[in-house]
């Protein structure tokens, strides 16, 4: 039971709303979140790509050092850094162990540290972006680099609605724990307490549905009387809605920043292996 | 005959409400998912990796096209982008392969009271989704690192890696996450849900369109057919590589063993041929007695 009562006080909701907030506004005045969106998508457009193809490992550990600076610059929560390093760490690690079985040795390590590197230079490039960003700026950012309009709705009603939603579902299954019987025993390795969490958690979905979509409708009838589906289509309210994003001379300097710094890296790398 | 004809057609509000009910639902399934924690025993990882039966139920229910969108939409926003932890271009692959496996699932479904296609639905919806995400996984190592089939062991063990998990996601997740809360949520919702959006039930007589029914089943055909020459190629290749560093094996195991699983995976792929033929002409004839009744 403790399993579950440490499982219980983590999903409290009150946490999960405060943490969600954290997260959406929590780093708004660094370098990084003064910049337009569109400079850092192009910014992203190189450094989440590139990686992929280079296989030099002097190239790789310089764009490693660079995106570690700028990943700092950003003021990520070291939670999101934590979990990072813990994928990347177990996924290479567990490929390790089983390469060995089939007759890998210390052979495997070099090009798998390689392949680490690589990925977590990609993941702090979109780290740096995505998370310096607050959801307004993300969501126009990404409608003017033309992604449909849906997205950027989407995000916004995610931040409106996702809160209360989580209340509601939290209620359903607070509910159905009162009315139901708990199992007597735990069973081996709490499983029986586990199934019955877990049939609940699928069970609370039941009503869920049913109101979320009378919710829906109300929504997209109030959307519809302000005349949503018309602005959908209407280029005049894209251009208006977006007619505040304008480059300032910090865009340029990070955009010649980053150049100068690949461009330095690559000759580098081309004098060291002459 | 006209009725017969008459094809699902959605208001453009309508599409709204199916895709906002789906994004929202699925996106607030993530967020769950996320906070369950995962068992793990040994390379077998009991985890609940995603909660299948909401897009699966809606993309049954409703027009599979916007609740597949919605749905992998919602994953996205809900559990990437509010949570911190969006991948930028990565999360693109995600959204294809989850929303076609969902599209592809609700397609094969014309009638939701039908519980043996709502499970064969389920259960290709799951398997599907799984399949392409492996896919990318491995294609992630092989163009990541120089002279991929030159490391010793590793092509073999990016297989096995992702073989296992593909299989624990199948088994563990897709049964007891996708295919028995969909039997028990279909038959439900169906009649419920449908007036909450102001719209008709689906039943046999509305269909989407001719070519919307089959092509689902061109593309799962062709899925299949790809998974073993994809698999078939890949073996080969290892297989060379395998006399290089471990010829001790091939030889007591023998060339055999390439044969051996390529003639797995076409008995598999031709048993599932056969069943969608076979339902396939089930079908029409369902509609058919319908009509007449």
């Amino acid at each position: 039971m403790e399993y579950v009562r440490k499982l219980m006080d983590r999903v409290s909701v009150e946490g999960v709303k405060i943490e969600l907030l954290n997260t959406a506004y929590g780093n708004g005045n660094t370098f990084l979140a003064k910049l337009d969106p569109r400079t850092l998508f192009a910014w992203y457009l190189y450094f989440g790509i590139a990686p992929w193809f280079i296989h030099d490992v002097v190239l790789l550990i310089g764009l490693f050092l660079f995106m570690t600076v700028t990943t700092i610059m950003s003021r990520v929560s070291p939670l999101i850094i934590f979990i990072l390093c813990l994928g990347l760490l177990s996924q290479a690690g567990y490929l390790l162990v089983v390469s060995w079985i089939f007759g890998g040795g210390w052979d495997t390590i070099l090009p798998l540290l390689v392949l680490t590197t690589k990925l977590s230079v990609i993941s702090m490039a979109s780290i740096t972006v995505f998370c310096s960003m607050d959801p307004e700026k993300l969501s126009d950012g990404l409608l003017s680099i033309g992604v449909p309009k849906q997205v950027s709705f989407g995000i916004a009603y995610g931040y409106r609605m996702l809160p209360s939603l989580l209340e509601e579902y939290h209620h359903i299954f607070l509910s159905f724990r009162l009315r139901g019987v708990a199992p007597k025993r735990h069973g081996i390795l709490y499983w029986r307490s586990i199934a019955y969490f877990l049939k609940i958690a699928v069970l609370s979905f039941y009503p869920l549905i049913l109101s979320i979509a009378k919710r829906t409708r109300t929504t997209v009838e109030a959307l519809e009387a302000k005349g949503f589906s018309y602005a959908y289509q209407s280029p005049e309210v894209k251009k208006n809605k977006l007619s505040y994003m304008k480059f300032t001379i910090r865009d340029g300097l990070f955009i010649t920043v980053s150049a100068l710094y690949v461009c330095l890296l690559y000759l580098f790398t081309a004098s060291y292996t002459f | 005959m006209v009725q017969l004809k008459k094809r699902y057609v959605l208001t453009q509000s309508q599409k709204m409400m199916v895709f906002i009910l789906s994004m929202s639902l699925y996106g607030l399934s993530n967020m769950i998912t996320e906070l369950i924690p995962s068992f793990q025993l040994g390379p077998i990882e009991l985890s609940v990796e995603y909660f299948a039966f909401i897009p699966l139920t809606l993309c049954i229910l409703f027009h599979p096209f916007y609740a597949a969108v919605g749905a992998a939409l919602g994953e996205i926003i809900f559990g990437e982008v509010m949570l911190g932890q969006f991948g930028g271009l990565g999360e693109l692959e995600k959204f294809i392969g989850f929303s076609l496996a969902m599209f592809i699932a609700g397609c094969l479904v014309n009638d939701p009271k039908n519980r043996r296609q709502v499970g064969i639905a389920a259960m290709t919806g799951v398997i599907i989704h799984q399949f392409i995400s492996c896919a990318v996984d491995i294609a992630k190592v092989w163009i990541g690192v120089e002279e991929f089939e030159a490391v010793p062991g590793l092509a073999q063990s990016v297989v096995v890696v992702e073989g296992v998990s593909f299989l624990n996601d199948v088994l563990f997740s897709g049964i007891l996450f996708a295919l028995l809360p969909t039997l028990y949520l279909v038959p439900r919702l169906y009649g419920k849900i449908e007036p909450l959006l102001g719209m008709k039930p689906r039943n046999n007589k509305t269909k989407y369109s001719l070519g919307e029914i089959i092509a689902p089943r061109v593309v799962v055909i062709s899925i299949i057919l790809a998974v073993t020459a994809a698999v078939a190629e890949f073996m080969s290749e290892s297989d060379m590589a395998l006399i290089e560093w471990d010829a001790d094996f091939l030889e007591s195991v023998g060339g055999w063993f390439i044969w051996v699983s390529i003639g797995v995976a076409a008995v598999v792929a031709l048993i599932t041929i056969v069943m969608l033929l076979r339902k396939g002409k089930k079908t029409p004839t369902n509609v058919d007695g319908s009509q007449q009744a």
